[in-house]
């Protein structure tokens, strides 16, 4: 094994020479797989938390953008080129501040709630597979299921963080999690369905390796179904409600000070980012790209780099979206998006089936019928949707008032 | 009476007809010397605001507010009450009622019944006066807190650090040459004055608040709901982001939905009027800046309309060419902002006002090269303004008013008014119908935006504004989104108005006489009003013809939109509630003065 080979699955290799080492030490095959397990795991959830230092820093920077201003500069600070550090500055001050405790607090659940939305956001990272095969923490054949269930648990982290707070906005703030997350689970379980059945397996790697074609190609519009409802489940706007800083203050975390505060900042972009990896193995097929077969590290490099481009997208929405209001985000899920889901799967579920019984079984021919029913159920919803807009509208008019001179 | 022909042409503060009709009606409503309009007793006020309201067309009941009359000379000791009724086009209606001073018996019939209106401006003046309003539903303190001992614009009310009735204080210049303050001489403990049997330390603060929850939890109260829900009180502010500064709102939720809210005015409060009346008449022109801070300009003017109405000077017509520049900047400014930090209130971060922002210091950029200051401008003066164009102002001013603020406000108007989450959001939320809107004393935009084409640069026209071409911006749904786009309407309004003002704008004087630190202003009173940003803006001015103003009331924009919030947000979200205080656009500067 040359270099190039060692590098071109570099972590894969890492992982098996480092079983070999502790073998080398006489160590039992358990203990060796615990101890390996142990440092990928380590390893891996320090990739989040490192990235995010970065993304804070260009969040903020887009954002700055988008509000005709610079950002984070590094004029005369020691901020580093760029201001690449900020992130790492305001990481210090977080750190150092001091902590403020609500005084009728409920002391244990306080406490646990940060750590919880912090551990939440990590652990998504287990299932996803950042290579062909062996990069990846664990291939649960639920994968999928799995990252749903956390994603219900990061809710949980908000209730407990509200209700321990003894605040009424932080109630507010965990009433509004819990809400949200009943509504926009469903249509986020319905579309996840989609890709599910078109790849006929629950694990994230059998869903990478069945998009020949990317499923946002064969499947716009789940993919767009999906891609609203982990908008909602992740608090970016228009969807942000847990938090809405000019209603009820931050919401659920809103008694929080210092690193505790710094835990649920870097648990929201954790969330981000991860929902964003989940959506690029879901619909933008993953690891997958070119020259992965020779060099399956490069796997890493194309996922990361769709994740970013969705993440991007959602730091677009946060700096140009107003906030929608509670019922407006209730009834988006309840009376279009969980029907539509509906819709979709049924739609999706028969077409697949008589492209396959009519014997179409080259992946493009399949993901064309598939992306025109898409489309006809798109352009179906679109007509719909202006004739309720026109509706709207003319009701407005009629409730207008004289004009009094 | 026996009414004459030369009598009548001086009737000051009130029209001829109305007067007339009044007396017919009321023969014992007269005009004394001393005020402007009609004096009426206090036993018929209510019937004589009827009367005026429904058959005289005095639709609008602008101010109210009272005078402590006390060691004047010639006048007995008495409390006046006035109140400013005005119609859709014209002038006003003054009428005085004279009550005695003595707490307890200083007491009169309350109008609220037909002018809600007077909801805010009666609790005021029983807080700074201790004039108790007969049948007035809530009557509780509005800027000092409940427990507060004394009425502070009461004459013989002295405040921490007294020093002396009129500025400047002689105690400050013993030797002559540079002052020394109070504050360096004297230690606090002189100063403080507890009610008797008063400690802080044994005051119980709940005990101050118990009036407000009290109303709080009795108001509108539904015993009849399906769900037997538990309602919760939920303080918005002081302190939030979105309410402008240190206001709050105590708000009874159930679950999400709003059932009653009370605004909690006074947290900074600071007895400006108390502080104008000790001020010279000129003190008071930079004084006026800091009440509704963005628009200094216009605060500026409209204290000096109504001087310059006691005065009864002329204005060189360049003077009045440069106010009408300031003034629509300050309106695009204003505008500008309020659109700004109303998509802030909907959850734009920080986008939306950033670019108003941007308009704004290129505009505060003129402001500065013209009076020196981006704030605090100082720059009106009785007769005409402080200091001429410099040289390229005008040239920049063009600039900037035709090609830069036209293509952003374009824009910012694409962008906002454009899109559906904006839409979802305003349309049909804190519906303002446009009688409850006049009835209770709504000017400016917000009023202009529930179909009711009122507007004081035409009602009734001061400065330039009757030989200038411009409409006035009407929208008719009387929601937030209505309220929103009419900004944007009235900065086109003021573009077109800038247009014309800019390129005529003559040579000549600036200001009618050269300005005097020491004016002494005519004995009289009188009430002048201009269309500020927000609003209708006025000021009541008493003189007693000497050096400073025995009485300065500011009639507050703000403070008055304010009056139909609770019936507004009745029943919306929670996040309704910022979105139509944001829709209706108040600086906390000039609520609580």
């Amino acid at each position: 094994m040359n270099v190039w080979q060692f590098l071109a699955d570099f972590f894969v290799n890492v992982g098996a020479w480092m079983g070999e080492l502790l073998s080398g030490w006489g160590l039992s095959p358990f203990w060796v797989s615990l101890i390996v397990k142990v440092v990928g795991g380590l390893a891996l959830a320090i990739g989040p938390l490192t990235a995010v230092l970065f993304l804070i820093w260009y969040a903020r920077k887009v954002i700055g953008r988008i509000q005709d201003r610079m950002g984070p500069t590094n004029d005369g600070t020691a901020a580093g080129p760029f201001a690449l550090l900020q992130a790492v500055a305001d990481a210090i001050k977080m750190l150092t501040k001091e902590f403020v405790f609500p005084k009728e607090r409920d002391r244990v659940v306080f406490l646990i709630a940060p750590v919880l939305a912090v551990a939440v956001a990590v652990a998504v990272w287990a299932v996803i597979p950042f290579g062909p095969q062996g990069m990846q923490f664990v291939d649960l054949n639920i994968g999928v299921f799995y990252v749903v269930a956390l994603a219900s648990l990061a809710f949980f982290a908000m209730l407990m963080a509200g209700w321990s707070s003894h605040n009424k906005y932080a109630n507010l703030g965990a009433f509004r999690a819990v809400s949200m997350i009943v509504s926009y689970e469903i249509p986020q379980m319905l579309a996840l369905l989609v890709p599910v059945m078109l790849a006929g397996s629950m694990g994230m790697q059998g869903l990478v390796r069945a998009q020949e074609v990317p499923f946002i190609v064969m499947v716009p519009v789940p993919a767009l179904i999906y891609f609203l409802a982990m908008t909602a489940e992740v608090g970016r706007l228009p969807f942000e409600q847990a938090e809405a800083d000019a209603e009820i203050v931050a919401g659920y975390f809103v008694e929080y000070s210092g690193m505790l505060f710094g835990a649920f900042y870097l648990a929201e972009f954790i969330n981000n980012l991860s929902a964003s990896f989940v959506f690029t193995v879901l619909f933008l097929g993953g690891w997958r790209g070119p020259w992965v077969e020779q060099a399956p590290v490069l796997g890493l490099v194309w996922i990361s780099l769709k994740a970013f481009l969705v993440f991007t997208l959602l730091t677009f929405f946060w700096g140009a979206m107003p906030r929608l209001r509670i019922d407006h985000i209730l009834g988006f899920s309840w009376k279009f998006l969980t029907p539509l889901a509906l819709v979709m799967l049924v739609v999706v579920a028969l077409v697949d089936k008589a492209v396959q019984a009519a014997g179409l079984t080259s992946p493009w021919g399949r993901a064309g019928w598939l992306f025109l029913a898409n489309a006809a159920v798109a352009l179906v919803t679109v007509a719909l949707l202006y004739r309720a807009e026109r509706r709207q509208q003319a009701a407005r008019e009629a409730r207008r008032f004289a004009i009094v001179r | 009476m026996a009414e004459t022909p030369q009598e009548a042409v001086q009737l000051k503060g009130i029209p001829q007809e109305t007067f007339q009709a009044l007396q017919e009606r009321f023969p014992e409503a007269v005009q004394p010397a001393r005020y402007e309009g009609a004096l009426v007793p206090a036993e018929k006020i209510v019937e004589v605001v009827r009367f005026l309201r429904d058959e005289l067309g005095y639709i609008f009941l602008s101010n109210l507010t009272a005078t402590d009359y006390l060691d004047v000379k010639g006048v007995e000791p008495h409390i006046d009450v006035v109140y400013h009724l005005f119609r859709m086009q014209g002038g006003y209606a003054a009428l005085h009622v004279e009550i005695p001073r003595e707490i307890g018996k200083a007491h009169l019939p309350s109008v609220t019944s037909l002018f809600p209106s007077a909801m805010l401006q009666e609790r005021e003046v029983y807080d700074m006066f201790g004039v108790k309003f007969d049948g007035h539903p809530d009557l509780r303190r509005l800027l000092m807190w409940e427990g507060f001992d004394g009425y502070p614009l009461r004459k013989d009310w002295k405040e921490v650090y007294y020093e002396g009735e009129t500025k400047p204080y002689r105690s400050r210049y013993p030797k002559g040459g540079h002052p020394i303050y109070a504050e360096e001489l004297s230690p606090l403990k002189d100063n403080i004055r507890y009610p008797e049997g008063w400690s802080p330390q044994a005051w119980d603060y709940d005990e101050a608040d118990r009036l407000l929850y009290e109303r709080m939890l009795s108001a509108h109260r539904d015993p009849d709901k399906p769900l037997k829900t538990d309602e919760m009180i939920i303080n918005f502010g002081p302190h939030h982001p979105s309410t402008h500064g240190v206001f709050r709102m105590a708000v009874r939720l159930d679950g999400e939905t709003v059932r009653h809210l009370e605004p909690v005015f006074g947290y900074l409060h600071r007895n400006h009027e108390k502080i104008g009346e000790r001020n010279t008449w000129i003190q008071n022109i930079p004084f006026t800046d800091r009440l509704d801070y963005i628009n200094g300009m216009t605060n500026n003017w409209a204290y000096i309309v109504a001087l310059e109405k006691l005065l009864g000077w002329e204005v060189p017509e360049r003077a009045e060419y440069i106010r009408v520049i300031v003034g629509e900047f300050s309106r695009i400014v204003n505008h500008m902002l309020a659109a700004g930090f109303f998509s802030n209130e909907l959850g734009l971060y920080f986008t939306g006002s950033l670019y108003a922002l941007e308009e704004r210091e290129h505009i505060l950029d003129l402001f500065e090269a013209l009076s020196g200051a981006r704030m605090m401008f100082n720059y009106m003066r009785p007769g005409g303004v402080r200091y001429d164009l410099p040289e390229g102002w005008l040239e920049k001013a063009k600039a900037l008013a035709y090609e830069r603020i036209p293509r952003k406000v374009e824009q910012m108007a694409h962008f906002l008014l454009d899109n559906d989450v904006v839409k979802a959001r305003t349309m049909g939320v804190g519906v303002l119908p446009p009688d409850v809107a006049i009835a209770s004393g709504i000017t400016g935009p917000v009023l202009r935006a529930s179909g009711v084409a009122y507007d004081i640069r035409r009602a009734e026209p001061y400065s330039l504004y009757d030989q200038l071409d411009f409409d006035v911006a009407v929208r008719t749904h009387g929601d937030a989104y209505d309220r929103l786009a009419i900004r944007f309407d009235e900065i086109w309004q003021s573009l077109r108005i800038l247009r014309q003002v800019l390129e005529n704008i003559p040579e000549g004087p600036i200001v009618a006489k050269k300005p005097s630190h020491r004016l002494k202003v005519p004995a009289g009173e009188t009430y002048g009003r201009i269309e500020a940003p927000k609003g209708e803006l006025g000021f009541y001015l008493v003189s007693l013809g000497k050096f400073n103003p025995y009485r300065y009331h500011i009639r507050s924009t703000s403070l008055l939109n304010l009056t139909a919030l609770s019936d507004m947000t009745r029943g919306l979200k929670v996040a309704d509630i910022v979105t139509v205080l944001g829709s209706i656009d108040l600086t906390m500067g000039e609520v609580d003065r």
